[in-house]
Parts: structure tokens; sequence; C-alpha cells
């Protein structure tokens, strides 16, 4: 199929390699360096899609990233990317694209009857109906919108691809590469700054691509090129194109992101599709340039109308013709650019100025190519349903409030230009407050607040001159703050064509009884109607009518929309732009895609797994694992078919009855020295530590300063100074944090040093009446007696050649010890012991049997500990100090904590002895109690109790101790159980702790 | 990403630090009789002012130091760091 | 005032839609008013209403220093919830659901109430008993609750990530099918739009900048816009409650924290419920545009700044992502950030102040704006009848001083940890 609309030379696309891709299932070529936006155009492919609202047909407008209406679904399944912008899209053999927001198809899409009844959808028409009757909202109306909104198809599978960050720090960040961006970059680099360039699009040289200029007696593009290169070999120079900058954070921190895949015919199978960077810059260059404005008049937004520089690139890039019958509408000279390059290529443009005259070069150089202009004259309105076929044009009165008279002239495009609106997000984002410029009708930086320096058009500087000058000037000024080597390039010489005023006037009358619809934001259909309408109804804060109407909150951000509609409330206003303000520029600059925000933090890797040393050992003994934070700890272990209940079950009845041993590495596990060690304890427990004598263990409590009980665990002295804390495997992170605080900010005056050691010891719980004759065989040398090694002593001791530390330490509530090796012996120490407790049956048990075993003995853990309990709720009071002061106690005497009625810790057995209760389920008194029912307290953890077979709970329940005995329920409406209780001891099991001591 | 000067290590990105808060409560001494009021007040009442904020910060993730910082709350600027027996 | 209704949509369309009123108008402020409202966001506009409304007191003036509904009415991610486990929340909640249903109507406003249900992704059977324990309290309260399987939830939310490759996998979740979203701006200019037809005066632009207190009596406040004489005042101004706080010599248990959210570019839908992730913070519901609104964790530091920073956000799209592996391919189209009144237990204020005459309404944390009808239905009886009613009686400012907290996160004070 031949490219009707390709010029035959020109552009700087690869003719020599042919590519071949599908549009709406039809099949076209284009050639490398296309996008696919010049390659449809090169096919005469204006239509590309649906407006959002009113799915009015529509065309291409811009270029580049400024594109409103060009969004396209690439590809299917989960490759699939929604509302790819074409102009963006570069082309690639295969590719795969298809028009979104339509059906049947774009060219007759059902969806415009709403075009046709848009007289009753204006701006917020869904905040006024939709009301009656009250439920239709949510089952018929909202389901309908839905329906109809949105405009691409998310993928519903998995993302194949794969994302990466990078961290860079620079001297210098320039940002785009103009020519002010070029300049600045080869001040700042050959100043000797370490420089990255970003540039947005896969060419470098911004307008330099497409402008008749030269730079040092060389063509523009050329100078590009060769500085282009010239960067690239500086060993101090990093250059990135396919990068957009798109976030300017605090402190300087910049970020971009790398298209580096999707381009790729063959791509490497480890390339990454994107890559964010995080690049933190002593100084930015903003040199990102300006974005042409439409004009505003009856059917502007028909496909073939354009922007006139995204015409002229088009052609010069690209080497299309966007039309062949093409009218040029302007108020400014700039246009003139694209109707010469038409003129040039044959073809014979049609210039609508609405200005009187104009005196310029360019102008000039139209006359003298004897091209068409019409002064004084304006498009009042287009005709062509699928693509623009003629434009109502028409001399202007002297107020410009009407029209002379008015003619049909045929067209197959239409290239507008309203001037320029410099491109100001970075600097914005930087919190630099920006001003409005009355000369080029727009706002510019002002006052940076961050390093940040904005450079040419970017800043309203619109001659090539200036932006050299600014970049080069600024370029080296920002390095030699850092370099101080005062090593200045000279600034070449330029040649550019000189332009005339542009006129100010933007939005065209319409002509009497006419009420064309004249668009303002063409993806999300908001008009000038709407902007008006918002206003009538007092919407009259730019924010508020960004809000009513939707303006610029498409997904171009409104970048072609949001200066005229903030001209447009200024003209109704009668107040003057910058009293309107304008509503604020946020990150990103264009969309981002979440997987490259997100990095490699994706499935498994979302956070670290920590595994014990031991880990491997479980897995091969068919352990079952459970998350505890970040740690995997096995549940249980699984045997033959057993449920998780049966196999927690027989665990837990033989560390009744045996012996069985638990890997507790996850513990946390803080080392403390220094000779204030037992003073700081003293805070930080609520108990007392001072008289700890070495070789021995306490149980201990800790506190937030409000009072609510933070953690618990043992803490050992190992020697006079010396100490070892256990922490739970929850609040391990935090507890080294709150030591850490009281240590460094509150009490600097005591000499202790605190370390995490929870990585560098494994840790096995040995537990069970058999667990003594156990350890006497794996401590020969070491007297394990009830004597030699007590309830809470501790023990250094010989594993067979490996140093270990035993703890004779309960949290079952049997007789059992703590062995702790150093991390790398730890699988010696759980193999040795399997091996040597075989004949005792030892049997390893996971947290399933561990929170058994703890829940019948009535021990707190992370259910009871849950960040609202304080000491006596959980019948941790006889742990609180009446003689020191600690960490919290001042709360304790608040009104609410020393209330009767308090919930307290207590034990539920259900009264058929055989239900078990669910864990979250509340007590009550009356189970058939109106609502709501009141609650006395909840059941906070449930096992089935080994040592008497039938189920056993812990309940934090509303004077707990005073309802030993009484007869209740336990109720969860979520699972439809109302269980009857009774109340008992929350020791079930061996009350008087004598197990632990024998 | 704010990035903060440690005392110790020098600057380094936000996401090496955490919060700790207002630098300028003082727990009351231990054992000290101090009313209600001053207790609560230590506990749970805040200046939480909008501009210049002193504050503490803990280098987790490298020296695990605490140290002050002077910072903007309105527009994240940091003006300075200092160690905790420093003036900040 | 006009009302709003298909009828009236049409016959407006045939004269060109020239003919319709304004929503609210844009007085000068008077003299005196009988009541101040400090704070022209969804919680200050929806007390001038019920003060109106309930109380017949219509000689009411709402001061904004900005524009209305400009604040974190405009900022958040639309969710309406009651699903709480403390009573003194549950209840609070569930009445403001029950407003939320008549809203619409009773506004003569379409506020989208949406009761696409809420569902509170578990990952671990601890987390399940954890949110068993909020949900069977719900059910006794009254408030409709549901536990969901891995299997039930695979039906509803196929595209979550049910595979072995997630780090924390789904074992199931509560759902409070009630639960769901409403149009945050229609709800400010819902509200703004009835209080004005009732006669309250909406005054924008007008910064407060001091009062007059005479002998512990409120006698006036001083704006941008003049001197103001009243009795009563309410300040909603969650976000900036500090900054007020200080001008009436009180320091609040109260930190100002950013909150981010983000929106993807607009798809088709593919999620019709609010979800929620367990094994991290994050939430996720898909608005009727299309776009994907989330949001997460705090910035973690005090900050009056309405932006934040980008970390914050990759940390809670890695949590979006885990929980919606497609979400990888969307992109994200606009973040913004709010002030949030991080209160020291996690729960709101709405109670009198040591100075008569001075009313107090903040301590939103995340979760003001599911709050706005109910919130300015009790503060509006707490300021007509000087006193708290009962579902706001538990909020009161001097919990902090006598423990009654309401924490139902037990994170305690560090505000910044959420």
């Amino acid at each position: 199929m031949t490219q009707k609309y390709r010029l035959d030379k020109g552009g700087f696309i690869k003719r020599d390699k042919k590519i071949s891709f599908k549009f709406n299932g039809k099949k076209y070529f284009g050639y490398e360096g296309d996008t696919l936006a010049s390659a449809l155009l090169a096919n005469g492919v204006h239509l590309v899609g649906r407006s959002f609202k009113y799915h009015r047909p529509r065309g291409f407008i811009a270029a580049g990233v400024d594109e409103p209406n060009a969004k396209v679904q690439l590809y299917h399944g989960a490759k699939t990317e929604p509302n790819a912008v074409a102009t963006e899209v570069e082309l690639v053999e295969g590719l795969i694209a298809k028009s979104q927001n339509c059906f049947p198809s774009v060219s007759f899409d059902f969806g415009e009857i709403n075009n046709f009844l848009s007289k009753f959808f204006p701006a917020g028409f869904y905040y006024k109906t939709f009301m009656w009757p009250k439920n239709f909202w949510y089952k018929i109306y909202e389901p309908i919108i839905r329906k109809a909104a949105g405009l691409g198809v998310a993928p519903l599978k998995p993302d194949p691809d794969r994302y990466e960050h990078k961290f860079e720090y620079c001297d210098v960040l320039v940002v785009g590469s103009g020519p002010s961006g070029l300049a600045s970059a080869l001040a700042a680099a050959k100043n000797g700054a370490r420089v990255i360039i970003a540039e947005d699009k896969s060419r470098f040289g911004g307008s330099l691509l497409t402008d008749e200029v030269t730079v040092g007696n060389k063509k523009g593009k050329d100078w590009a090129d060769e500085t282009i290169e010239q960067l690239k070999i500086m060993p101090n120079v990093v250059v990135k194109n396919r990068s957009q900058v798109f976030g300017y954070y605090d402190h300087n921190m910049m970020v971009m992101f790398e298209r580096t895949k999707d381009h790729l015919e063959f791509p490497n199978k480890y390339t990454p599709r994107q890559r964010l960077w995080y690049i933190r810059a002593k100084e930015v260059v903003a040199s990102t340039g300006s974005m042409e404005r439409p004009l505003v008049f009856g059917n502007n937004d028909r496909p073939g109308i354009m922007l006139s520089s995204a015409a002229k690139e088009y052609l010069r890039v690209y080497g299309v013709l966007v039309g062949k019958k093409p009218i040029i509408f302007t108020n400014n000279d700039s246009a003139y650019e694209t109707a010469i390059d038409f003129k040039k290529n044959g073809i014979n443009p049609i210039v609508i100025d609405i200005r009187e005259n104009s005196e310029s070069s360019v102008i000039k150089e139209a006359k003298n190519l004897k091209i068409d202009i019409r002064f004084s004259h304006a498009i009042a309105n287009t005709r062509g349903h699928l693509r623009v076929n003629s434009a109502t044009i028409g001399k202007l009165n002297e107020q410009k409030t009407n029209y002379q008279s008015l003619e049909d002239i045929s067209c197959d495009c239409i290239c507008v230009s309203g001037n320029w609106t410099p491109t100001v997000h970075l600097a914005s984002q930087s919190g630099n407050k920006l001003k409005f410029d009355e000369n080029i009708n727009a706002f510019i930086p002002n006052q940076s607040r961050q390093n940040e320096t904005t450079v040419g058009s970017a800043k309203g500087s619109f001659t090539l001159k200036k932006s050299l000058e600014e970049g080069f000037n600024k370029g080296f000024e920002l390095s030699n703050k850092i370099t101080k080597k005062n090593i200045k390039s000279a600034i070449p010489t330029s040649n550019e064509r000189s332009n005339g005023k542009q006129n100010k006037f933007w939005c065209m009358p319409l002509p009497k009884n006419k009420n064309y619809k004249r668009c303002v934001d063409f993806q999300n259909d908001v008009y000038v109607s709407d902007i008006e309408l918002a206003i009538r109804e007092g919407f009259r804060s730019i924010e508020h009518v960004k809000r009513y109407t939707t303006l610029g909150m498409a997904t171009d951000q409104g970048k072609t929309s949001n200066l005229n509609g903030l001209q447009l409330v200024s003209s109704i206003e009668k107040k003057i732009v910058p009293e309107v303000g304008h509503t604020t520029f946020r990150p990103p600059y264009t969309p981002v895609t979440i997987g490259a925000i997100v990095g490699r933090e994706v499935g498994k890797y979302y956070r670290p797994t920590r595994k014990s040393p031991i880990h491997a050992w479980h897995e091969k003994n068919n352990a079952v694992f459970v998350d505890a934070g970040l740690w995997l700890r096995p549940r249980y272990y699984n045997q033959g078919n057993e449920t998780l209940h049966e196999a927690s079950k027989r665990e837990a009845f033989n560390v009744r009855n045996n012996v069985g041993i638990c890997d507790v590495t996850s513990l946390g596990k803080i080392d403390i020295k220094g000779s204030d060690s037992a003073e700081f304890l003293n805070r930080v427990y609520t108990n007392a530590w001072m008289k700890l004598p070495v070789g021995k263990a306490r149980y201990g409590v800790m506190l937030r300063e409000d009072g609510i009980v933070f953690d618990d665990g043992t803490t050992t002295r190992i020697s006079e100074n010396h100490f070892h804390m256990t922490t739970t495997t929850a609040q391990a992170v935090n507890v080294l944090a709150h030591l850490e605080y009281y240590l460094q900010v509150v009490w600097p005056e005591l000499n202790v040093n605190v370390l995490s050691t929870t990585e560098q010891w494994a840790g096995a719980a040995v537990a069970g009446p058999n667990s003594r004759s156990l350890l006497e065989k794996l401590f020969p040398d070491t007297d394990v007696s009830n004597e030699g090694l007590p309830f809470m002593g501790f023990k250094e001791a010989d594993l067979f050649g490996v140093p270990a530390r035993i703890f004779r330490i309960s949290f079952s509530g049997e007789l059992a010890y703590e062995i702790n090796v150093e991390s790398g012996y730890g699988i010696f120490m759980w193999e040795k012991i399997m091996e040597i407790g075989k004949e005792m049956g030892i049997e390893p048990y996971g947290t399933e049997a561990l929170s058994t075993l703890r829940i019948e003995m009535g021990h707190v853990a992370g259910s009871e500990i849950d960040g609202r309990t304080i000491s006596s709720d959980l019948s941790l009071d006889g742990m609180l100090s009446k003689k020191k002061d600690f960490i919290g106690k001042r709360s304790l005497n608040r009104k609410a904590f020393i209330e009767t009625g308090r919930e307290k810790i207590v034990g539920v057995v259900p009264l058929d002895k055989k239900t078990m209760i669910p864990e979250g389920s509340h007590i009550v008194v009356d189970n058939k109690a109106s609502l709501p029912n009141p609650k006395l307290g909840h059941i906070s953890a449930s096992c089935w109790s080994v040592e008497y077979n039938n189920p056993f709970s812990l309940a934090i329940l509303k004077d707990g101790k005073q309802r030993i005995g009484e007869k209740l329920y336990a109720l969860s409406p979520l699972k439809s159980k109302s269980i009857p209780v009774e109340i008992v001891s929350s020791h079930y099991v061996d009350p008087t702790g004598e197990r632990v001591r024998s | 990403m704010l990035e903060i000067k440690c005392p110790y290590c020098g600057k380094r990105s936000q996401n090496e630090f955490s919060y700790g808060g207002d630098a300028n409560i003082k727990r009351p001494e231990l054992g000290k009789e101090i009313s209600d009021s001053e207790w609560d007040n230590f506990v749970y009442f805040r200046k939480n002012p909008r501009g210049k904020h002193s504050e503490l910060w803990h280098h987790v993730a490298g020296c695990r130091q605490w140290f002050k910082v002077s910072r903007d709350t309105s527009t994240h600027e940091i003006f300075k760091t200092s160690k905790l027996n420093e003036e900040l | 005032m006009q009302k709003y209704s298909i009828f009236s949509l049409i016959k407006n369309a045939f004269t060109n839609h020239q003919n319709w009123e304004v929503a609210w108008k844009d007085p000068v402020p008077k003299k005196e008013y009988d009541i101040v409202i400090v704070g022209g966001g969804g919680h200050g506009l929806a007390t001038a209403y019920y003060l109106a409304k309930e109380h017949k007191i219509t000689n009411v003036a709402i001061l904004e220093k900005g524009w209305i509904g400009g604040g974190n009415v405009g900022r958040n991610t639309t969710i309406l919830r009651s699903n709480y486990m403390w009573d003194a929340n549950g209840l609070f909640y569930e009445y403001g659901m029950k407003l939320w249903e008549n809203l619409s109507q009773e506004l003569n406003y379409n506020v989208m109430y949406s009761p696409r249900g809420i569902i509170n992704l578990a990952h671990s059977d601890a987390q399940l008993n954890t949110y068993s324990r909020r949900g069977n309290s719900m059910r006794l309260n009254g408030i409709d609750a549901k536990m969901l399987g891995r299997e039930e939830l695979k039906k509803i939310i196929p595209f979550a990530d049910f595979t072995s490759s997630a780090r924390f996998p789904i074992f199931g979740g509560l759902m409070q099918p009630r639960g769901g979203t409403a149009r945050h701006d229609a709800v400010a200019w819902g509200y703004a739009r009835q209080a004005d037809s009732m006669g309250v005066d909406i005054i924008q632009h007008c910064e407060v900048t001091g009062f007059d207190i005479v002998n512990g009596k409120l006698q006036g406040v001083q704006t941008s816009r003049g001197n103001i004489k009243t009795k009563k005042i309410g300040l909603c101004v969650a976000g900036s409650t500090s900054l007020l706080a200080e001008k009436l010599n009180m320091k609040l248990p109260i930190e100002s924290h950013v909150l981010q959210a983000c929106v993807s570019e607009p798809v088709k839908p593919f999620l019709d419920h609010v979800v929620t992730f367990g094994a991290g913070h994050f939430y996720c519901s898909q608005s009727d545009k299309g776009e994907m609104v989330m949001g997460g964790d705090l910035d973690g530091y005090n900050s009056y700044a309405q932006r934040g920073n980008l970390p914050t956000l990759q940390h809670v799209l890695s949590e979006g992502v885990a929980m919606f592996p497609n979400l990888s391919r969307l992109k994200m189209l606009r973040t913004w950030g709010g002030i949030m009144d991080m209160s020291m237990d996690g729960s709101p204020i709405i109670d009198k102040t040591h100075i008569e005459g001075v009313y107090l309404n903040c301590g939103w944390c995340y979760g003001g704006f599911k709050a706005t009808p109910v919130s300015g239905w009790t503060f509006a009886y707490t300021i007509a009848q000087d006193r708290a009613h009962e579902l706001n009686s538990k909020f009161k400012l001097n919990r902090f001083n006598t423990g009654h907290l309401i924490d139902e996160k037990g994170v305690g004070t560090k505000t910044w940890i959420g």
C-alpha cells in the first residue's frame, strides 16, 4: 500500500526500513523513525478516536506529549496498553493499535448519539439529575455511565514486563535538548560539571529539528547533532533520549522515566520495559520548550484540524503532509513557517490571519512565495463529519464580535496557531510561583524556590538567539558555582526569521443565531458554553470551573486547553488572567507507567522474605509456613492427610507428653552492654532489674509512654554489664528504635550500647517433660539439673564443639529450654537435637502448636498485646514495680486506667466442651438482644486444649475476673455462631507454674 | 524525596531515615512529681507549627543515630541538622 | 431555589442553559452573625446546613479563606464506610451512612452515593481473626458486614494476585456491602447550595486572622474582610486546626501530615468495589470516569505542604501491584496531597472548648470525607445545644487527659505511622 501523504524525500525517517503495522484491523506501512501518528498521517488517516463524553470524531492535534486525542489501545492480552499516545508511540514492526471508546468502530460509533443529545448533557448535568428513584443511581444510572466512561481497556493479567530503577547524582541536570538545553549542557559540561541531559523524544534537538535556522553557520539540526555527539563522548556527561523528567520533588530530587524497550523490534530478554531514574541534581536547567495553543472557533475539533507546529513537524521530521488543501489559521507569525513549508512542497495553503496586517521577514517570505493570505479574517465554523472538508471564513468586524461576510472554502486540514505557552511544569512543581507575562499572554517562572533555572522558550524567550544566550550563560554560571573552573564557551552565532507581533485574540465569535460548539478541552468535551455555564452558576474560582466542567482533567492534563480555559474565564469575569490564577501543576508531567514507579518490588519480591537458617530443614520435613511479619515460620509439619488442626494438636500433645522443638530464630534479640545496663532496663521495663543475678533471665514487660503495653520478653544477664534481650517477632525493629531513642535522646548520660543480634543467633526452643534428659545428652559436660540450671537460669555450654547458650525459659508452660548458637551452626544444632531426641519422642512443632501451648497456659501474645491493653488488663499488674519509675508509669493513674469494669483477660470454655469458639467473637449476656447488643469483650485467641481435650479460649472481658463462673454467650454473627460459654481463669493449665520449675 | 544531612554520615536520601517527631518535647525526669496536665502535654499535645519545626530523625538504615533537624513544614526546606548535644 | 431534576434539565436545554441560577451567592459579610463557621470544606458546609435545617438557625456565616470545597473534601479518595471496631466510631459512622443514603434526595444534588461494597483483604488467618473481631463488632452494632473466602473473592476480583507468586497470599476478606463511594465535589457543592438557599452566607476568600475573647467568652472574629461579631464559632479546618488553635492559645493532640493519593488514566470498568490491601496500606476503587483512585500511607513527617514525595507513592503503588498485578501497565495520571489532622489516637474531636462559644471539629486523620454528613450533623447539634450529642459524646478533647482513647489501630501517639 502506498503512503499517499508521504513526500518523496525529506524528514529524518529511515526510508530503507519499511515497517508494517495494524490499526483498527487494517495493515499499513511506515518507516523506521516514524511514530504511530506520523505513519497513520502518511497513509491519510486522521480519524483516530472519539471524545470522552459526546463521542465526537477525533484526529491528531499535536505531534508530541500535548496530544489530547490520539489515545489508542496497543496490542492485546497481558501486554495490552490502554491510552497510549499515538504521537509518542514509535513505530515498530508488528505494532497493533486500535481506537478506544467507540463501538462498533471509530467511523461508526453508537456513542455519537450523545453528540446529538449534547444539549441535554452540559457541564455538570449529572449533578442535577439521576436522583430519582433513590436506588436507581447505584443500580441503573451509574452502571450505564460507568460502562460508557473510561477510555481503553485495562489488561486483567499480570504485567509480563520488567521495570528497573536507577539512582543518579549530577551537578547539572538539563531537561530538554532544544537549543537552550543543548547550550546549557554544553557550557556546563565544558566547564567540568557532571551533566545529565534528558530528551523526551527519540530525537535530540527540539525546535532545531523543525525550524529554518542556522547555528554557528550550520543548519540547526546539524549543530544539534554535532553538539550531542560532542556531549556523548565527554566522560562527565550522560545523554539520554526517550527519557522524560516528569517530577520535580523536594531538595532537587528529579524523577525521570526512560522508555527502553517498546521501540525495539528485537529487545534483549534482559532489557527492562522502562527505567525510572531518581536523580539528585545540584542544579536543574529546565529547557522544556513551549507548546502551541489552539485557536477556538466553531467546530474546531474535527479530525484534520491540528496545531500548525504539529503540521510542520510532521512535514519536516517525517516527510508527511497532513493534508493537500491546507488552511492555516493564526493570530501570530509562527504559523507562516508552516505555510511556507507547504508551499515549498508544492501545496498551496490559504492563510487566515485575524490580524489586520503584519510586517516581518517571515511574512515577506510568504508574500514572495505568493501565498494566499487573508488578514482580518477568521474561521467561524467548519464542516466534515469524520474529517474536516470545509471552513466557513469571514472578515471580522472591528470589535471582533462578528463577521462582515461569510464564505465557505474547502480544505482537508486546518493548521491553527493561537500562540505559544511556555512549558513551566517543572518550575511550578519546584515551588516557583509563576507570573503572568502580558507580552506573550502566558505564565512564566518567577522566583526559584529550589535550585531550578528555566531557560529558553520555557521562560518565554521565543527567539533562537536568546535561547542560546540563556543556555550558554546559565550553563556556565550554574556549573561554575560547583566546579569553579571558569571555562566559558563561546556562544555561536545564529540566524533565524524574525517574527512580528501577535494578536492576543483567540476565541472566535459565533455568527449571529449560530450555536456552534467551540471546543476548549478536546478529550473531555469541554466547550466554551460549558465554561460560560459554570460561571453563570457561580463556579467562579478557576478550580471550581475546572472541577465542574472537567476542563484540563483529561489524560493530557490540559496541555492544550488550560490556558485557553483560563483566558475564557478571565474574559467572562472581566478579570485579568493573573487574578484568575492557574490551577496547580503537579507531577507527573505526563502519565507514568505504574510498573515503572514500582520497579522490582513485585510478586515474591514485593517485600523481603526472612528465613531462619533452619528453613531448608523445615521445607524438607513438610513444614507448612506462615507469614510472621517478613519472616516465614513453620506453622505445622504435615504428616499424611492431617489437617492444620490435627497436626497442631499432635505437635502440642507431644510437647506436653514427650518433647518438642520449635524454631524461635525470628524472635528479636538485642545485645545490651555498658555499666548502666541494669539501670536502663530498670527504666525500660515495668519490673525491677537492678538485682538480677548474672546467669539469670527475667520476664519483662515494657510500656509506651501512654501506659499501653508495648512488648514483652525475657532478658538475661550474661555478665555484670552485659544483657541479652528478647522481643516478640513483630516488635523487634520497633523495640530497638525505642531503646536507641531513650539512650540517645532522653538519657544520654547512661553508659549503655544496644545492638540487634536477631540475625546472629539461631534459636531452638526445646520443650516438654523429656527436655531435660535431652539436654543432658546434648550437653554431657554441663550440669542441666534443676539445681544446676534452674528455671530462668542461663548457661553457656558446648554443643559438640559449637559454643551455645542455654536459657531455661518457657513460653509453652512446660519444662523448657531455649538453645542459641551462631546462625551458621543453626542447622547443625537442629539436626543434632533431632537426632539425639529421637529416642525421647522428639517432634518439631510449629507456631500453631506454640499458640495452643501458650493459650492454655494463659500466656499473653500479640493478640492480647494489641496496642490497646494495659498491664492490669492482661493480669500483668504484678509486674508493675511500685518502688521505681519507668517508661509509661505516669500514665497509669489516669481515670480510664483505674476505672473498675475495665476489660481483663480470662479463659473461656464452651459449655458443650466441643465447639471451637472462633477468634474475634464477642461475649454478650443475651444472644438474642436487639442491636446494638452490648459487648462485654472479645475472644482474642482460641485453641483445642491438649491438656483437657476440649476447646479453650482467651478473652478480654469487661469485669473479667469478677465474672469467673458466669455463663455467657460467645457470638460470631459473621460465622452465624452463638456459643454458650463459661468464664474460667485464663491460667487453664498448671496455674501455679509447677511444670516450668520441675 | 528529602535529602537529609546526617551529622555523622553526611547527606543521604530520606529513605534511609525514620521520623521521630517534635524535638522540643522534653520527657519529664524520672521520679519527678509533675501535674497531670504537664504529663499529658508531654504525651499528647503538640505545637504542630507551620514553618520552622525542630524535629528528630533516626538514621535507621545507616549509623542508627538520632539527631535534630530544623525543617520548614510548609516548604520542606531543611535549614540545619545537628547532633543531639548541639544547638540547632 | 431552582429544583434540579431531569425535567428542569430538559427545560433549560431549550433555552441553551441560559436560565440556571447561581448555586450559591457571593455575599458581603454582615457585621454580626449568630454563629460563624470557619472553614468552607465539607464539614463546615454540612454544619451550616444542619444548623439551618435541624436547628432553624440561619443567621450563619461560613468563612472560607480560599474557595469552598478546596481542602480535603476535594482531595480524598471518596470512600464511605462504617466498618469500625469501637462502638464510639462504629455507631457514629453508621449514622453517617444513613445520612449518605438519602443525601442526594435531601440536598436535591446528585452526590452519587454508590454502595458498591468495601472489601478489606486479609493475608493470614491471624489477620482474618483481627478482622472478625471488627466485623463481629459491626454486626452486633447493627452494621452490615460479611466474611468472604478466597474462592468467593476469586469471583469478585479475579485479577487480584491469587497465584503462588504472591508474597502475601489472599486468605479472605471482610466486606461491608453498604460501604462505597460518593462524588466528593458534589458533596461540598450540594451542601453549599442548600445552606445558601436557607439563608446561610457563604463567604469565600475571607481568612480568619484572630478571635475576640473577653473573660473567657467569645465576642467575635477578626478576618481579612473585617471584624465580625458572633457569640459562637465552630472551627472546621482539618489540616490547619493547630494554626487556628494557636490564635486561641490552645495546643491540641494533633499533628499535620500530608497524605497523597493518585489516579490512573481512565479505563473501562473492571473493579466494582473498593478494595484494601491487608499486607500494607493501600486502597483502591474505580471512579465512574474509569480512573483507578488509589491511596495509602502518609509521607511520614509533619507537613503543611499539599504535596508529597515520590518514594511514598512508590511504596503505596508497590502494594497496589502486589494486590492487583494488572495495575502495573496502567499509567499514573494525577497525584495530589492533602493535609491530615492526625490525632493522637486516630479518632476525631467534636467538642466544646474551655472558651465559651468556641467549638472544635478536628482530628479526622484519614477519615474525614465519609464523616462529612454525620460530622456536620453532630457538630451543628453541639453548637446549637451547647452540648455533645450522644453520637459524638466520646469524641471529647479531654479524653487525652482521662485516657478514654478510641484507638482503632493500636499504634499510639506516633501519628506519622498512621
